[in-house]
């Protein structure tokens, strides 16, 4: 998948950025129209007034001072000025605080929808994983950022136009200096942008390491192991050598940035405006008298205001911009990413379990060159109980994975009632399942919801779950009882035994033919492991079963065991069959069952 | 100056002390940071306020007023190139010593808090009040803080110097123009009750925003994607998000008014006031009294946006700088903690004994005991198990021995003396661990096991650790072998190990060191039952006479120790070896009995 991004070509800026616009106009239309007026609102009065209005009154003075119109002037300013404030602090605070976080909320779920439909190979692809995780954080400042953007470049557009006609007016010459000026440096703050993106590249790549290091003296899982041995010393100096880095790289970029900033704005500001400029209105107004002490002040104030916008639409609106391109542009490639596993057109039918059968199905994760599973061929008739063991990385967990589609065969097919699972729309296929993963989850909402994993909850039914995965621990609220402090300081935090119960809860709770358990029992004490044996066969009786075990003990009750090694099945039949053939199953089993027995 | 903002109902922060405290720490990290921050502020405002949009067009308009003799203009302006040079130059030239100065004092502060942390009881880690400050103390170093506060202080001190010269101009031209100019001072106490608002509103939205941040966790998170796939929780997450954004556009709602009115309020002051009062006056003075200058005229204009912009900087760097406050305060109560856990002053010496005399102990915030009234003697050499049902204090036992915490009663005796008496690093690095919620490092596979920068003598004894601990030949196969990085944290070489693979690494940490006592906390709770029972092996043989405190809820495990300790709420309720307890019929009987009947279907003949 990475690899086909990066032949891709990339979007140009400007479609960056009309792409994102386009996408919040979709969202909230007031909003983006609200903020380019209200871009022009805030500024075109302000910088017309610096130059415009004082020019007419001293102008005015010098005709010889009639105070009715300079007090119809005053007049007029302040009603511009209130009235525009005015408008601007109505949006604001009663508009545009709000429909902000509307926006977000549009946003974000659009993100989080397509995020929840992606395929789970890209969560092991670090490009895109990481892509993945930066565009849904930067939401929130990609709106701020981009709407702020273009309100201010409207609104400098604006102003630009609006004090250079005005400036054209009194004397072309003036604004070709003002012009000239600001044109020749531009190279120059170009050159800064560049620098600038350059630096934080690298220094991000710096910063990767330093705030790895510091991570792990504050977070809480290493606490211990930090304390336990001698590794401190070695750790703050892997700390120290990548601040250093960081240090190198900032000196590096900032000699070249510091000097060129200073050469530019000498070039600007100091021999433009306040030497070449005045000194050319200077000599209108002084030796040719063509200009009026008005005219030179409405140039001067002009002359900065013109270079403020000058600089901000050429330099800073396009550094700022490219970024936020940047950004939009893993958007995009986001939004349009698209994922392999695709719906098929039949819906699958939650009922009665049929025969599933694993026919010559191989898989290589991405990215690998070996494949993990290797020519498999299992068949599970309806109601079986069926046990997959095997050494760490055998290929057992991968196996239940492409039972559920979260990733799609390479080679061979999985036929459920004859018909292959890839015909079947991916979240009707899902629904037939209860999976409880060795890594299950426990999430911050009620305990019922997490028994229930939905929206819609049956209280009783849960109870009965709960009750059936041995969890015993009393509860203030029943099932509404919130688990975990994220949401609600009540909160219960449940130990991983408990939590462990919960999630095979699921398993109970949830209506479907087929039951997966991957290593449930890991965390649990020998006595809450029996008795969820025995719970979960009384209670899995008119269900298929699919269950991954390290402990052998449990695997004795399986209809049939597959003892996995290397991707491959090199033993199966009943647990009687398997000792009898006295093979690997044998021999761990012996091996586990040989100190219990020492006696 | 007593300004205090609120963070609960209950805790005031005293903010100008917190802002001494902030600078205090920061001048002792970095000198250079404040000097050049206040340096390079000054330069830029004084220039930008002062010299360029007022005193320049003051000094060139005079010569306007006094009839204009071109040449004194000429002058002027060379003086003006001059001093506008030499203010960019060393503006600038300060900008690269404050940039490179701001990572410096990155780097030393982190280094204080490393070293602080290091001092820090474990129970603080543990404890959700002190590590949620912890964790904002720490926001002063990942979100720059330090640079913040150094910035607003600049800010202050410059816009406030700056305010003074224009102040002054301006009344040189005529102090009754003071008069509209002032009001915009008070702008400053009107932003400061807008901020509190706008501080009170955030706080009452933070509740919400914590919902949000994690419901974003569990949609990009791996460890969720798999039960977010195959179940329909992502409807209730995306419930609860609909639910938080509501709740926030309610409470930003309600503070519409009172912000608008606020903003209003403090837009007549900065604007209203000085515009329409100073354009009114100049033109009743030009009319009526022809005592107006052109230049004067021009100088009081351009200086409403002046003081505007001076008082505003000024406003904005002691509202953000309050803010800082808050945090300073976080990263002060992180130094000035005082470790419960106090060091000794003795070395531990050869292990000879471990002794529990009547130990209860209850973690800080529990209603009971997790261990009560615990007595037991291990003596050198000896192999103890530790057995019980899950939160039965077995972990906790551990906790005890290695003072990550304090027994509230009895006393602990290693080697017939107190442990409290021991230097804590000679107390804990005299037992080897491991852990059940182990970690591995982002440094080399060596330097995990050996926990330093390896010598050549050091990479083969890790090697031969690596090997009894099962894992050399997964190691020896990867790109640099055992000086290939851990994890993919931020080489993309480096090693992607799975669980299993990963404790053992952690394992042979222990194999190792050169320990007299191992403390082993499950340490095979990830391994298939081959791996755990080579490890076992490989355990039994390296502790072979050294002494071996092991803890499982795996009972196969207790069979091969001298004596086991049964603990069921905090309490031994049997001890003994596994012949005694079986033949006693107990609790461990029972357990053992449910464990092993899964293996006994085919072992009739055995007994």
């Amino acid at each position: 998948m990475s690899k086909k991004k990066k032949t891709d070509k990339h979007h140009s800026m400007f479609s960056n950025i009309m792409f994102f616009l386009a996408l919040m106009f979709k969202l909230s239309p007031g909003l983006v129209i609200g903020d380019i007026l209200n871009g022009i609102i805030q500024m075109l009065p302000t910088r017309l007034i610096s130059v415009l209005g004082i020019k007419y009154i001293v102008d005015v003075v010098a005709e010889g001072a009639d105070y009715g119109r300079i007090f119809n002037a005053v007049l007029i300013i302040a009603a511009v000025l209130i009235g525009g404030r005015l408008l601007t602090l109505i949006y604001r605070e009663f508009y545009w605080n709000k429909e902000k976080e509307r926006l977000y909320y549009r946003l974000n779920s659009t993100l989080y929808e397509k995020a929840h439909s992606l395929d789970l190979e890209n969560y092991d692809n670090p490009d895109f994983y990481n892509n993945f995780i930066l565009t849904i954080e930067s939401s929130s400042e990609n709106i701020q950022g981009l709407l702020g953007l273009v309100q201010r470049y409207v609104g400098s557009l604006a102003s630009l136009i609006a004090v250079a006609s005005v400036i054209l007016a009194i004397d072309p010459i003036c604004l070709g200096i003002i012009a000239a000026t600001v044109i020749v440096f531009l190279p120059i703050s170009k050159k800064i942008g560049q620098l600038q993106m350059g630096r934080r590249i690298e220094n991000t790549k710096y910063h990767r390491r330093s705030d790895y290091f510091q991570r792990i003296f504050y977070l809480q899982d290493y606490a211990k192991e930090v304390r336990m041995n001698n590794i401190r010393p070695l750790l703050i100096d892997r700390y120290n050598d990548a601040a250093d880095d960081v240090i190198d790289n900032q000196r590096k970029y900032w000699k070249k940035i510091a000097s060129l900033y200073a050469v530019q704005q000498i070039g600007v500001q100091a021999l433009g405006f306040m030497f070449i400029m005045p000194l050319y209105l200077g000599y209108c107004v002084l030796v040719k008298h063509t200009l009026s002490a008005g005219d030179f002040v409405a140039s001067f104030n002009g002359a900065y205001s013109i270079a403020m916008s000058m600089n901000f639409l050429t330099i800073w609106a396009n550094a700022i911009f490219s970024e936020r391109a940047k950004m939009i542009e893993k958007y995009r490639e986001f939004l349009s990413s698209d994922y392999k596993i695709k719906d098929g057109e039949k819906t699958a039918e939650n009922g009665e379990p049929k025969t599933i059968e694993i026919k010559n199905m191989s898989f290589t994760y991405p990215g690998n060159d070996k494949p993990t599973l290797k020519n498999i061929n299992i068949t599970v008739k309806p109601y079986e109980k069926i046990a997959l063991v095997g050494y760490n990385g055998a290929g057992k967990t991968t196996l239940t994975n492409l039972l559920l589609r979260l990733y799609d065969v390479t080679e061979g097919e999985i036929l459920i009632d004859g018909e292959n699972i890839k015909d079947f729309t991916v979240q009707s296929h899902r629904d037939r399942f209860a999976a409880v993963y060795q890594d299950f989850q426990t999430f911050a909402c009620s305990i019922g919801e997490n028994v229930a994993l939905d929206t819609d909850t049956d209280k009783e039914k849960i109870e009965e779950a709960l009750r059936h995965s041995g969890f015993s621990k009393k509860l203030d609220k029943g099932t509404d009882t919130e688990l975990l402090r994220e949401f609600d300081d009540d909160g219960v935090m449940l130990s991983g035994g408990e939590s462990q119960k919960v999630a095979i809860a699921r398993a109970f709770y949830k209506k479907c033919p087929y039951i997966i358990l991957d290593e449930p029992s890991a965390n649990l004490d020998p006595i809450a492991e029996y008795n969820l044996n025995k719970a979960m066969l009384e209670a899995a009786d008119s269900k298929t079963v699919i269950f991954i075990s390290h402990r052998l003990s449990t695997t004795v009750v399986a209809d049939k065991i597959y003892v996995m090694e290397n991707g491959e099945i090199i033993e199966s039949g009943s647990h009687d069959e398997l000792m009898k053939q006295n093979g690997t199953y044998a021999k761990m089993f012996a091996l586990q069952a040989e100190k219990y027995k020492a006696q | 100056m007593g300004r205090y903002i609120k963070i609960h109902e209950d805790i005031k922060v005293p903010v100008a002390k917190n802002i001494f405290y902030a600078l205090r720490v920061i001048w002792k990290a970095e000198k250079a940071l404040p000097i050049s921050y206040v340096l390079s502020r000054l330069t830029d405002n004084v220039f930008e306020l002062f010299i360029q949009n007022i005193l320049f067009l003051k000094v060139l308009l005079s010569v306007f007023d006094s009839g204009g003799d071109f040449k004194a203009y000429f002058k002027d302006l060379i003086l003006f190139f001059i001093v506008a040079a030499v203010c960019k130059i060393s503006s600038w030239a300060l900008a690269y010593v404050r940039q490179v100065a701001a990572k410096k004092t990155l780097k030393s502060l982190n280094n204080m808090v490393f070293e602080k942390a290091a001092s820090l009881d474990v129970s603080c880690y543990e404890n959700p009040e002190f590590y949620d400050k912890y964790q904002r103390a720490n926001l002063v170093l990942t979100s720059s803080y330090f640079d913040l506060i150094c910035s607003d202080i600049a800010d202050i001190v410059s816009g406030i110097i700056a305010l003074i010269l224009v102040i002054v101009t301006v009344a040189s031209v005529n102090p009754v123009y003071l008069l509209f100019l002032l009001p915009t001072v008070f702008v400053f106490l009107v932003e400061t009750f807008k901020s509190k608002a706008v501080y009170r509103r955030d706080l009452k939205m933070t509740g919400n925003n914590r919902t949000k941040a994690y419901i974003q966790r569990t949609v990009f998170l791996k460890d969720f994607s798999k039960d977010m796939r195959t179940s329909n929780i992502f409807a209730v997450m995306m419930k609860r998000f609909k639910a938080a954004i509501d709740a926030n556009v309610e409470i930003l709602g309600s503070y519409g008014w009172k912000l608008f009115l606020y903003s209003v309020f403090s837009t007549a002051l900065s604007e209203f006031i000085p515009i329409v009062g100073t354009y009114a006056y100049a033109g009743y003075q030009f009319a009526k009294k022809s005592s107006m200058t052109v230049s004067g005229f021009s100088v009081v204009v351009s200086s409403i946006n002046t003081v505007r912009e001076a008082t505003l900087r000024v406003a904005e760097g002691f509202d953000d700088m309050t803010q800082m406050a808050l945090y300073f305060q976080n990263l002060r109560d992180f130094f000035e903690y005082e470790s419960k856990i106090v060091s000794g002053t003795k070395k531990v010496g050869n292990f000879e004994s471990l002794e529990f005399r009547n130990v209860s102990f209850r973690y800080p915030s529990a209603s009971k005991n997790s261990v009560n009234n615990v007595s037991f003697k291990l003596n050198k050499g000896e192999k103890l198990a530790v057995v019980g049902v899950n939160g039965a204090g077995k972990s906790t036992l551990v906790k005890l021995i290695l003072r990550f915490y304090d027994a509230d009663e009895g006393e602990i005796l290693l080697n017939g003396v107190n442990v409290k008496e021991y230097d804590l690093e000679s107390l804990r690095t005299s037992f080897a661990t491991v852990f059940q919620d182990y970690r591995n490092f982002a440094v080399s596979v060596f330097e995990n096991v050996i926990c330093r920068e390896c010598s050549d003598e050091d990479k083969k004894r890790a090697e031969e650790a690596l090997k009894k601990a099962g894992v050399w030949e997964k190691i020896r196969e990867l790109p640099s072998g055992g000086d290939t990085l851990l994890t993919r944290e931020f080489d993309r070489d480096g090693a992607g190990l799975s669980g299993g693979e990963n404790q053992k690494v952690s394992a042979a940490r222990l194999f190792a060191s050169n320990f007299e006592v191992a403390i082993l906390d499950e340490p095979s709770s990830a391994l298939d039952p081959i791996a755990e029972y080579k490890m076992y092996e490989n355990l039994i043989k390296e502790t072979e006479n050294k002494t071996v405190i092991y803890i499982s809820h795996r009972l196969s495990s207790a069979v091969l120790s001298d004596r086991i300790i049964v603990l069921e709420g905090g309490r031994i309720i049997e001890t003994g070896s596994h012949s005694e307890l079986m033949k006693s019929g107990g609790r461990y009987s029972e357990m053992f009995a449910l464990q092993a009947s899964g293996y006994n279907r085919e072992g009739d003949d055995n007994e």
